[in-house]
């Protein structure tokens, strides 16, 4: 099996206000069809590093490689389109167009990437709302969801596109047992069914322990993977 | 609704979501506009007016003589080839200072000219007009009217009575009606005329003509080019002027050298005569449309400042759009499309309010009397016209959205992202 995501000695440093290192020399591979869980104290460079991996933040040094290419090498429009059609991104504060209805959140991403009709995407979307249980909710505003809800919005929207990876920053950070329990069998049918890779950055010890692989951090560095 | 481009929905979107500054702009936008239509409308049918008047009251291409300032004397003429000194002193003008000489053979050869569709002899003259005990000085021209009707278009602007007259009634005259009023005559009022060269007319007043010149129709009176003669004690075959009427009138300037060069007179082109007119409508459309971009950017700054807030509001969106793979461009294209709705929207109400002001300000009498004399303010109602100023008012709004719109696709989705 390929790796998806590979990186050699990333690093990056914040300049601002002071000098900061938050990712020193990582060195981490993620194979497809790979189920991971991130996990480190807060501050320890989590967010940071999948910022960077999911190729938003371009300001690191050393080098990622996605799908066997050199992002360093790509342009602004080349990275938005590998975006588009091959992350899927779940931040860890929701982020929804709050003055849209949730199925038109969840379309977003597709109707950008245009592969199939409009009828096509809002099937497809339906779907991905069926599996996080939120059909009923489809045509509400986002921003009249719960936070639980809209957290699982996000979720669905990341699924829309079939990406080979998709990054969640804590993804059930918000969410109750039973709904935690749902999405982490969403991500394993993923992995399995579909072959695509996860990886979660998670403060919930026993959702990680039960991924294929743990990559701990500290203080920017990975000190278990 | 989902829609194929969701470009357009976020658009309007973020406009609904601040309807009253959308508003706002949107009037900055209309009354820009509004006053393109009325300000620009008013001054170019003006001049078209104008023009139609002035200009059209001027020959295509005229052909004259001046008078030699530094005559030549005879004897000079003469003895070209010798270097000897000849003076001659209190030399006078000639009488036929002014005289196109051969005049009736030229207008014949300018008549079978295909580039031409009309020539008129022309002679006029200084007069004092005499009607009872009410004098006026003034100009008479002298013409064969059935000609100069060709050039000028005489008959559509008879007040009363009828150009033909002035050919079988001998001694007829048409009035500019200005000067009618002047003198308190009337149509078949018989009126006297005196030249600067003592020879009076008994005439009688055979139409009344209202060119639209206040100046002209003040002072001129039209007269069989026979009687003009008489007045100015010549024989019948002298004219001063030779008017032409072309085919194409753009053809006037370079007509105008080639006349020169074949007939050995002067020659003027309509526009050169017409020279200083110009130059002032140049000035007038100048300062018009320096006050209508100013407005124009006053609107634009309106649409800049709200494009600039939603921005602000937004960015969680444009952060949330990027991270899923929406490009900068694409992003900008929803920062334009909002000021093109406001623009569009705004620039559509700007046409409407501004045909009405048109069409109110259009109905008002007004009766003016200066320059030209109008019953009513002429506007330039063309379409051509309103697309050019949709079109304008279009450019200035998508230069205001222009700078907020990049600003927004340059905006780094992580910075906003970790800021949250
Ligand atoms: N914009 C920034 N400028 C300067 N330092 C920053 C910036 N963003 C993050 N940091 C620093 O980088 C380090 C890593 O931050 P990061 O957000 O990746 O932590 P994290 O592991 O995701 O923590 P948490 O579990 O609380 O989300 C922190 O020490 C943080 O203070
Ligand atoms: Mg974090």
């Amino acid at each position: 099996m390929g790796n998806i995501i590979e990186t050699k000695n990333l690093s990056k440093s914040f300049h601002d206000p002071v000098e900061f290192q938050a990712l020193k020399n990582i060195n981490v591979s993620i194979k497809q069809g790979e189920f991971a869980a991130i996990v480190g104290s807060s501050g320890s460079g989590k967010s940071t590093l999948l910022y960077v991996l999911s190729t938003l933040d371009t300001d690191y040094t050393g080098h990622i490689f996605f799908d066997g290419d050199d992002l360093s090498l790509k342009s602004k429009n080349d990275l938005a389109e590998i975006r588009n059609e091959k992350i899927g991104f779940v931040f860890q504060f929701h982020y929804l167009l709050p003055e849209f209805t949730v199925l038109e959140n969840v379309c977003l991403p597709a109707l950008k990437l245009a592969k199939y009709s409009e009828a096509e995407i809002r099937e497809r979307a339906y779907q991905k709302l069926d599996l996080l249980g939120l059909r009923d909710q489809a045509l509400k505003k986002a921003n009249k969801l719960s936070g639980g809800q809209q957290q699982r919005v996000a979720i669905a929207r990341a699924l829309i596109n079939d990406p080979k990876i998709i990054f969640g920053d804590e993804p059930t950070g918000n969410l109750d047992s039973k709904n935690s329990e749902n999405v982490f069998e969403i991500f394993k049918e993923l992995k399995e069914k579909y072959n695509q890779s996860i990886v979660v950055v998670t403060h919930d010890m026993s959702f990680a322990e039960r991924t294929d692989r743990i990559i701990t951090l500290s203080d920017g560095e990975v000190v278990s993977q | 609704m989902i829609q194929k481009t969701p470009v357009i929905r976020i658009a309007l979107t973020h406009l609904l979501a601040k309807k009253r500054q959308t508003i706002v702009a949107m009037l900055g936008v209309t009354f820009g506009i509004a006053i393109f239509i009325f300000q620009a409308g008013l001054m170019s049918g003006f001049q078209a007016y104008f023009i139609d008047e002035t200009v059209n009251t001027t020959a295509n291409i005229r052909i004259y003589n001046e008078a030699e300032k530094n005559r030549k004397s005879i004897l000079a003429k003469r003895d070209t080839a010798s270097s000897k000194w000849i003076v001659v002193q209190n030399q006078k003008p000639k009488d036929e200072l002014n005289k196109v000489k051969n005049g009736y053979q030229i207008i014949a050869a300018l008549e079978k000219d295909s580039r031409v569709s009309g020539v008129s002899p022309f002679l006029g003259s200084q007069a004092i007009f005499k009607v009872g005990i009410a004098q006026i000085a003034g100009r008479v021209s002298g013409v064969d009217i059935i000609k100069e009707n060709i050039l000028f278009d005489v008959s559509k602007n008879m007040r009363q009575g009828d150009i033909t007259k002035l050919q079988t009634i001998p001694n007829g005259i048409i009035l500019g009606d200005g000067l009618a009023d002047l003198l308190g005559a009337k149509m078949h009022d018989n009126i006297s005329i005196t030249s600067p060269l003592g020879v009076t007319l008994e005439m009688k007043i055979v139409g009344i003509n209202h060119s639209g010149l206040t100046e002209v129709d003040k002072s001129r009176a039209y007269i069989n080019i026979r009687n003009a003669q008489k007045l100015l004690k010549v024989d019948g075959s002298y004219i001063t002027d030779i008017n032409i009427k072309l085919k194409d009138f753009n053809q006037a300037e370079e007509l105008a050298k080639f006349y020169h060069q074949k007939f050995g007179f002067k020659t003027v082109d309509w526009k050169e005569a017409n020279a200083s007119v110009f130059s002032v409508f140049k000035i007038q459309n100048m300062v018009t449309y320096l006050i209508i971009a100013s407005i124009l950017i006053v609107s634009g700054f309106g649409i800049f400042n709200i494009l600039m807030m939603i921005i602000y509001e937004k960015m969680p969106d444009i952060a949330i759009l990027k991270a899923i793979g929406y490009k900068d461009s694409d992003i900008k294209k929803i920062f334009l499309t909002e000021s093109l709705i406001i623009g569009v929207l705004g620039g559509l109400l700007g046409l409407i309010i501004g045909f009405l002001m048109q069409k109110i300000a259009g109905s008002i009498r007004m009766d003016i009397k200066g320059f030209v004399s109008m019953e009513y303010l002429r506007f330039n109602t063309s379409p051509a016209f309103y697309l050019f100023a949709y079109i304008f008012g279009l450019v200035a709004t998508s230069i205001a959205g222009y700078i907020p719109a990049r600003k927004a696709a340059k905006m780094d989705a992580i910075d906003i992202i970790r800021s949250k």
